[in-house]
């Protein structure tokens, strides 16, 4: 018998301490895949686990309190209004069908040659998308959808009274150590925000962008060290070309 | 649960009134501290919320499985935090100090199933109640169970399966405490 089979066959009769939650991690990971291959331990395991799922209600009860449904119901309601804002951003098509024509690498952070040509392109497909113009309109509000250079990810635009709004879907967090930037281009280089952000376990996130955005050719966001740059030092992960 | 899976906040918090009395209850059992005890049950809930941890029908009902989740949390923080070796105070005795308003909302309904349940441990051996409760309870590993109480690591898994199983025949086949 080899070590190993001998090392499994030793694992019989762990199921209580298993069903406990009383393994030290190595024997538990051991012992998850000795249940694999061993009909007894899992029949064993099924047995106890019921015994010990009733042990909960052995403990004395207690009210949670509403300061807890406070602070559980905050964070869900929130999450909640940024997974449907993020929704309303997927809904379109046109987004993923502009990706998958524009390589990654065309967006470029300086205005080369080759970034032209991908807005250029952005804003046929956005013509083509809107029938004239490059936001879709409804109710007052104009929505700009973004190029995103991370896959399955999307990110638009919502323009309403002169002030907009960044919505984001899909987005992994930022690298660790730094934050999600949000700039603004008129002219010129792009000028740093006191916007800075990080996204939801969902990926979802819904920034304001301050000010007018009047005059404001593109948003874009980079990811920056925690507390922000005063001048991008990456590449942007978004750029959301508001043009009319 | 798919409601909740789909982002609807109403769904999730029928099931967080229906389940976070038991949760905090499981909770500050095993941490013994209220603050410790939130923390763990709002990051259970938070979890389940994220669907980070899937609900599967099969394996019980949404109570038990929250209830997992819960217990696996605090196992969790009782590790990670090492709290019961710090000696820090309990908050024994938090249910004397509630409110009045909120004490006459205590959850007694199930209190048959649950004396029933206690019985059945108070009624072991003390040396098995003690390495389960130690165990479930206290978020010990049976290498630390043993040292504890100076014993072989064998003899503490053997007291564990003979303690469930004796509690087990107790139970009858004992149905979902909670649908």
């Amino acid at each position: 018998m080899s070590d190993e089979r001998r090392l499994d066959s030793e694992l019989c009769g762990d199921a209580a301490s298993y069903v406990l939650g009383a393994m030290p991690q190595d024997e538990h990971r051991a012992f998850v895949e000795h249940l694999k291959g061993c009909v007894v331990c899992r029949e064993e395991v099924a047995s106890l686990q019921v015994v010990v799922s009733s042990l909960p209600a052995a403990v004395p009860q207690l009210p949670a309190g509403a300061d807890l449904k406070r602070r559980v119901m905050g964070v869900v309601e929130r999450e909640a209004r940024e997974q449907q804002a993020a929704r309303g951003i997927g809904a379109s098509e046109t987004p993923r069908r502009a990706r998958r024509l524009l390589p990654a690498g065309l967006i470029s952070w300086r205005p080369a040659l080759a970034g032209a040509a991908a807005l250029a392109v952005i804003a046929l497909l956005a013509v083509i998308a809107f029938g004239g113009g490059s936001g879709s309109s409804g109710g007052g509000t104009r929505v700009f959808h973004a190029q995103v250079t991370v896959p399955n990810a999307s990110a638009a635009v919502r323009v309403s009274g002169g002030h907009a709004a960044l919505s984001v879907a899909n987005m992994p967090q930022s690298p660790s150590g730094h934050v999600y930037e949000l700039w603004i281009k008129r002219a010129g280089q792009p000028q740093p925000t006191d916007v800075l952000f990080t996204v939801s376990n969902g990926g979802a996130a819904t920034v304001g962008v301050p000010g007018s955005i009047e005059g404001v050719s593109e948003i874009l966001v980079t990811a920056e060290p925690l507390g922000g740059s005063k001048a991008p030092t990456s590449t942007p992960v978004i750029v959301a070309p508001l043009t009319t | 649960m798919q409601l909740v899976y789909r982002g609807n906040a109403a769904a999730f918090e029928v099931i967080y009134d229906r389940h976070a009395d038991a949760a905090f209850s499981l909770a500050f059992r095993m941490c013994r501290q209220r603050a410790l005890a939130e923390d763990v049950v709002q990051e259970a809930f938070l979890s389940l919320w994220r669907s980070n941890a899937r609900y599967d029908r099969g394996r019980g009902s949404v109570r038990t499985w929250a209830l997992g989740i819960v217990h696996n949390r605090a196992i969790d923080a009782l590790r990670r935090r090492a709290v019961r070796d710090r000696g820090l105070v309990d908050d024994e005795g938090i249910e004397e100090r509630l409110p009045a308003r909120e004490r006459t909302e205590l959850e007694f309904a199930r209190r048959d199933e649950a004396r029933e349940i206690r019985d059945a441990l108070e009624q072991l051996p003390v040396e098995q109640s003690k390495v389960i409760e130690l165990a479930y309870f206290g978020g010990l590993t049976h290498v630390e169970i043993a040292s504890m109480l100076d014993e072989p690591v064998g003899t503490i898994k053997g007291r564990m399966r003979l303690g469930l199983t004796k509690m087990r025949m107790a139970l009858g086949d004992p149905a979902e405490v909670v649908p």
